[in-house]
């Protein structure tokens, strides 16, 4: 996982604590601040109470008084006002509180007052026509608990008051009529006010307010402006009218409480509640919201802590992963280092292990060229198989080594699907008669003659495959098939099918996936007998990836094994390959039986190797070329030819004591008098492994030719180094088979014009004889034998 | 890796910081439909925010620790500039409260308060008050507001609302100003590439075009027969400045003698030249202007009126009815307050006291209460109670609320204060009857100049 995944993982669980504590203390939060608001709005409605049991009883004060004047009326007699004002005189207690009788019975609303007006002693009248405190009370019939007026200003002496009302009857003493009149209990705001302040509470900022029905106060607290409360509220609080009256009617009709923003936008609560026993009355407790709220700077401490401490632990957690990270940049070094060791081992084996072989196989090539003794024969043939399976392994390594590396390349040229087909057949049906096992061979007669891809890495792949098909049958047959088609999307490109199928031990379900692993060998006991690295598939698969195909694998175990896969090549001659026999036939009439390629008698080069063998292997290895070939066995000896001696290419031997390959070549460019300036140079080396051609470039050689030495390989390189002016053509042989050496060739069929048109088209190079049912060629077969057992007698 | 752990410690601060915020955030979410309102609250709060440059250069005499407890008794039912300034002196001295109190039948019950029980720290006084021996109290009971030791910059105050009296004292202190003239939807001049017109010719012609665009009546009021009609708004100033320009004829105008009646000639003639000319349709005034506030106001905002004759408290009401109309809410406009262009030089700025305050000397708290008048008393909080109430400043600065901007620096020699005529109501009250009868064509001019002193009155 990269390093920023796991800060960034480390971070969002951090920020998830933080947001569970903040979530946490905020719900605590809410849940204590509801708490409080329900404690508020206890508050509240215990005020509310309180305040309604006070006007309850200045109501009843009132009432006493009228209950009085109303009992002498009807007692039959009637007070008059001036004896009603007086009787109230005496009956309040209070010096505030003053009592006001008006007459309503001819809408005057003038009457006396229990005290004088304030800018005139002996004035005690009083009038209310100029002020309307009776709109909303239907002032000829007061019946409710409480008549309460709203707060005004008592109009002899300025003072904001409100009045309790009741009805009363007086007598007129000038006409002696009985006449209506409205006795007011006028009692100062402020009285009430001063009792509000014992009901604090424990809510030292809490402002009490009575409003009425229209929001008008008749008290308020100093936070609460405007001199409505919903015209406040509106001012503050702007909302649309749904909402606006959702608020009011809430205010009106519930017990309750709710947020509002204050004239400075900060966030109050107010309660309310409608006062008992009175209509259209409401109490308003307000308190700015930071006051109700639970102190949440604890939640912040233990935030901060929590917050370092995780921040601490996240400095613990990467200090500890910077720790571990040393640890595995440390492992890291010592796995590459051990990379480049094997490296550096299997450089050196390649080396070790094919230099020897290059003696071994090009000494063992010169019994097979000289020598006429069929046992020798046979022991060198042996020699040479052997030789190419230890070959084959140390390949196998170095195919795996480059792979490994990422340095094996695919390296496409055209070449003949019939050469690579006979290449294969060769190999592998020599291998499978050895083992009795049937070979079959299905080639699709459409493929196109001429292709171009990486001829090796196909053959090779193909090799794995049905060497490890020979290898794992004991019995049955392997059926080599191949066939192709052309692709829709690129048709200058053909997909060829290929497919090796076998009777063989097959593959277990559960080791399929052994099967491209390197070094895996499955049925490890059972197979224990069984040649290879283990790599051959690993190899084949990742090859085939190379070139953008996989190998696909159907087996069943006990039953045999099919393998397959598809391989999109390009097509350079669209000429169908035809029946394969017969091409193969014609490709080999047109190729040559290997002879030497050209003679150069006249070019001279000089081969440097420290190995007396190798250097006789190589001269040997071109005598029939007729070039003639200086040898050195160290770079010095070289350096001191190539100074004398002019010429033609110069093969140096890369792993040399005392002075390399590399070091003689270095000192060699820097020689200026030599005539050999412009000399090719071409390094023979036994290291294939994986970036040696870069070295060997960069070090100055013009080519490489690995060791052991395919004299083809050779004899073309020198075709494309040696001047074209010294290259002769060599004189061929035409090679005729002897007389008795024709084969004969059986063919059964009842179609004589086909009959004849197969005799026609093979007579000149087969003996062949038409027969038309088996009887005749039982027959034919049977006098033939005699013949030819007659004839060994003979001989 | 230096680098990594800064950025983890960053992202991680930053992480809880987001969160923190989001989780105070809750709280703040739960007040009841004001989520919305909180922009617009900072709007009304304006005045209060931009006070804090005033607090700054308000120094308190006193420790603000102070305890106090203020009473201010008005005529306003509703007085909300002045508690905003409450809540800008308490930034000063938190420990007090101050309490607006409207005082019911005011002119009579500010006589008992003012010597009663519970009597008012500042109580309003009205110009009209002086000189009637029954207020005689309250100017009596006022404190000496120009007395040196109180430290009351009354300079900021315009000369021509600096009301000496006669000793030279100034014990009131002009809350707000206010005018008569006409609100002006500027956005239908720009429209129309038309300039406001200074002087009745330039009205004329720009009624022309304005007609000529498609508005009927270019010039509207309330056809009443009080101060915000379209007689007294339009022609009183014109008629005080021809009392101004002689002031012989003030004590025969108060006394209505018939022949004063002269006076009002000039003002009333060009009010009939008004009506004559085509400027003002009145029977289209009449029949769609119901009153001479509400109704004005919700009208000009209709907004196809370019000129509607009002007074200054018609235009203090206009803030708050703003949002009270829809067509208005609909396609908004900018508007301005213009004197009427009634002259042929210009129109005539009848700069008016609007509302005194005065300070009792026999208040319980006299200190702390000269100590608010103290801090009231300066351009820009008078300047922010005007604005927020929408009426005249009664500073020399007229910079703060725009709708007034043309008022500032208005030629003196076309600006008639309340100290330049002594008009009594009874003669101004035949003035607004006089034009009212020659707007509806009840009379004629001459008729209205010789029934000057017996003009029915309403």
């Amino acid at each position: 996982m990269k390093k920023r995944y796991i800060f960034i993982i480390n971070i969002l669980i951090v920020g998830l604590i933080l947001f569970i504590i903040l979530k946490y203390a905020n719900d605590r939060a809410e849940e204590s601040n509801r708490a409080s608001i329900a404690s508020f709005e206890k508050m509240t409605t215990t005020t509310e109470q309180i305040i309604a049991n006070y006007l309850e009883d200045e109501q009843h004060l009132c009432d006493i008084w009228s209950n009085y004047i109303n009992g002498s009326a009807e007692a039959g007699t009637p007070m008059t006002v001036e004896e009603a004002i007086s009787y109230i005189r005496k009956a309040k207690t209070s010096p505030e509180i003053s009592g006001h009788l008006i007459y309503i019975d001819d809408g005057s609303m003038a009457g006396i007052s229990t005290t004088a007006s304030s800018t005139d002693s002996s004035d005690y009248s009083v009038k209310y026509s100029h002020i309307n405190i009776f709109d909303n009370l239907e002032i000829s019939n007061v019946d409710g608990v409480v008549n309460l007026t709203r707060a005004y200003t008592n109009p002899l002496n300025g003072v904001q008051s409100i009045a309790f009302l009741n009805n009363v009857k007086v007598v007129d003493e000038e006409t002696g009529d009985m006449r209506e009149g409205l006795l007011l209990r006028v009692v100062p705001v402020s009285r009430l006010e001063q009792k509000l302040v014992f009901l604090k509470g424990e809510y030292e900022k809490v402002e009490i307010s009575l409003i009425d029905w229209d929001g008008d106060y008749m008290i308020h607290g100093k936070s609460l402006k405007n001199s409505n409360l919903f015209e406040y509220f509106k001012s503050y609080n702007p909302m649309t009218t749904q909402e606006y009256n959702r608020v009011v009617d809430s205010i009106r009709t519930e017990t309750g409480s709710m947020h509002i923003r204050n004239s400075k936008d900060e966030d109050s609560v107010i309660a309310y509640a409608p006062l008992s026993n009175l209509d259209y009355w409401f109490i308003v407790a307000y308190i700015p919201a930071k006051e109700l709220t639970a102190n949440r700077s604890i939640d912040w401490i233990l935030l901060g802590i929590v917050s370092f401490g995780l921040v601490v632990l996240l400095h613990f957690n990467l200090a500890i992963l910077l720790k571990f990270n040393r640890k595995l940049s440390v492992a890291a070094e010592a796995a590459n280092q051990a990379n480049e060791a094997k490296s550096y081992f299997l450089s050196t084996m390649s080396h070790d292990i094919r230099t020897p072989m290059n003696a071994i196989i090009g000494m063992n090539e010169m019994i097979i060229r000289d020598s006429k003794d069929e046992k020798v024969l046979g022991y060198s043939e042996n020699i040479r198989a052997a030789g190419n399976t230890l070959l084959g392994i140390i390949n196998d390594i170095l195919d795996f080594s480059k792979i490994e590396a990422g340095r094996m390349e695919i390296i496409n040229v055209d070449y003949n699907i019939a050469s690579l087909l006979n290449d294969l057949v060769n190999m592998v049906q020599r291998r499978a008669e050895e083992k009795g096992l049937t070979f079959e061979l299905n080639v699709d007669k459409d493929i196109p003659r001429l292709l171009h891809g990486d001829e090796i890495r196909i053959k090779q792949v193909i090799t794995n495959i049905l060497s490890n098909a020979v290898k794992y049958t004991k019995e049955g047959s392997v059926i080599f098939s191949v066939a192709s088609s052309k692709c829709e999307d690129e048709p200058d490109q053909i997909t060829l099918h290929i497919s090796v199928k076998d009777t063989g031990i097959g593959i277990k379900k559960e080791d399929r996936d052994k099967l491209f692993a390197a070094f895996e060998r499955i049925d490890e006991k059972k197979n224990r007998n069984i040649e290879g690295t283990g790599l051959g598939m690993a190899i084949a698969q990742s090859f085939l990836n190379m070139m953008g195909s996989r190998l696909q694998v159907e087996s069943e175990y006990g039953t045999g094994s099919e393998f397959s896969f598809d391989l999109k090549q390009k097509v350079v001659e669209w000429e169908p390959l035809g029946e394969f026999d017969l091409a193969y036939k014609h490709f080999l009439s047109e190729r040559k039986q290997y002879q030497v390629q050209f003679v150069a008698p006249k070019a001279r080069i000089l081969v440097v190797d420290d190995n007396e063998i190798n250097l006789k292997v190589f001269v040997n290895l071109l005598n029939e070329t007729k070039i003639q070939i200086d040898t050195a066995d160290s770079g010095d000896a070289c350096i001191a030819l190539f100074k004398r001696n002019s010429y033609d290419v110069i093969f140096l031997d890369h792993m040399m004591p005392e002075k390399d390959g590399i070091e003689t070549i270095k000192e060699m460019k820097e020689c200026t008098y030599t005539p050999n300036q412009k000399t090719p140079v071409i390094c023979l080396t036994a290291n294939a492994i994986s970036g040696m051609r870069e070295t060997y470039i960069n070090a100055g050689f013009d080519d490489y030719l690995t060791k052991p030495i395919d004299t083809n390989r050779l004899e073309n390189m020198l075709l494309t180094y040696l001047p074209k002016d010294l290259i002769g053509q060599a004189d061929v042989e035409e090679e005729k088979p002897p007389s008795n050496t024709v084969q004969s060739i059986l063919v059964v069929s009842e179609d004589v014009g086909f009959l004849k048109r197969i005799k026609e088209r093979l007579t000149d190079r087969y003996k062949v004889v038409v027969v038309k049912s088996e009887e005749q060629a039982l027959a034919y077969l049977q006098k033939q034998e005699a013949i030819d057992s007659e004839r060994s007698e003979h001989e | 890796m230096n680098k990594h752990i800064k950025t983890i410690l960053s992202m991680t601060l930053i992480t809880a910081l987001i969160f923190g915020m989001t989780g105070c955030g809750q709280t703040q979410n739960q007040n009841q439909g004001e989520t919305t309102g909180q922009n617009e609250s900072q709007d009304q709060n304006q005045s209060e925010n931009q006070s804090e440059e005033v607090t700054k250069e308000f120094s308190p005499k006193y420790p603000s620790d102070t305890e106090y407890k203020l009473s201010v008794a008005g005529t306003y039912s509703n007085f909300e500039s002045l508690e905003s300034a409450f809540e800008r002196f308490y930034s000063h001295y938190p420990e007090g409260e101050i309490q607006y109190t409207y005082l019911d039948d005011y002119s009579n019950t500010i006589r008992q308060a003012i010597v009663g029980q519970e009597q008012p720290d500042i109580y309003v006084v009205q110009p009209w008050m002086y000189g009637d021996e029954r207020y005689d109290c309250l100017f009596d009971s006022a404190e000496v507001l120009s007395a040196s030791e109180l430290e009351i910059d009354l300079e900021c105050i315009r000369t021509d609302l600096r009301w000496e009296m006669n000793n030279g004292e100034i014990k009131t202190l002009p809350i707000f100003a206010t005018s008569y003239g006409m609100l002006v939807n500027t956005d239908i001049f720009e429209k129309e590439g038309l300039e406001v017109p200074k002087t009745f010719d330039e009205l004329k012609a720009t009624c022309e075009k304005l007609k000529a665009a498609g508005y009927e009546s270019p010039v509207m009021g309330a056809n009443t027969s009080t101060t915000p009609g379209i007689g007294y708004a339009f022609a009183y100033p014109m008629f005080a400045k021809t009392v101004k320009d002689d002031r012989s004829v003030e004590d025969d105008l108060n006394n209505l003698v018939p022949s004063a009646g002269e006076t009002m000639r000039a003002a009333l003639t060009r009010l009939n030249e008004l009506v004559k000319s085509g400027c003002i349709d009145v029977d289209k005034c009449t029949a769609e202007i119901e009153d001479d506030y509400n109704a004005v106001i919700l009208r000009f905002f209709e907004g196809d009126v370019p000129m509607m004759l009002c007074s200054g408290d018609v235009v203090s009401g206009t803030k708050k009815r703003e949002s009270k109309s829809e067509a208005f809410e609909a396609n908004p406009f900018k508007y301005d307050f213009y004197v009427a262009p009634s002259g042929d030089e210009g129109g005539y700025y009848m700069d008016s006291m609007s509302l005194l305050f005065c300070v009792n000397k026999n208040g319980a708290n006299i200190d702390m209460t000269n100590e608010f008048i103290r801090f009231l008393t300066s351009e820009k909080e008078l300047g922010l109670m005007a604005q927020e109430k929408r009426l005249i400043t009664p500073t020399k600065d007229y910079s703060l609320d725009e709708v007034y901007a043309s008022l500032s620096e208005f030629p003196e020699e076309r600006t008639i204060s309340f100290r330049d005529t002594e008009i009594l109501d009874t003669a101004v009250k035949q003035f607004r009857a006089a034009a009212y009868a020659v707007v509806n064509g009840e009379m004629t001019v001459d008729e209205a100049v010789a029934a000057y002193g017996t003009i029915e009155t309403k």
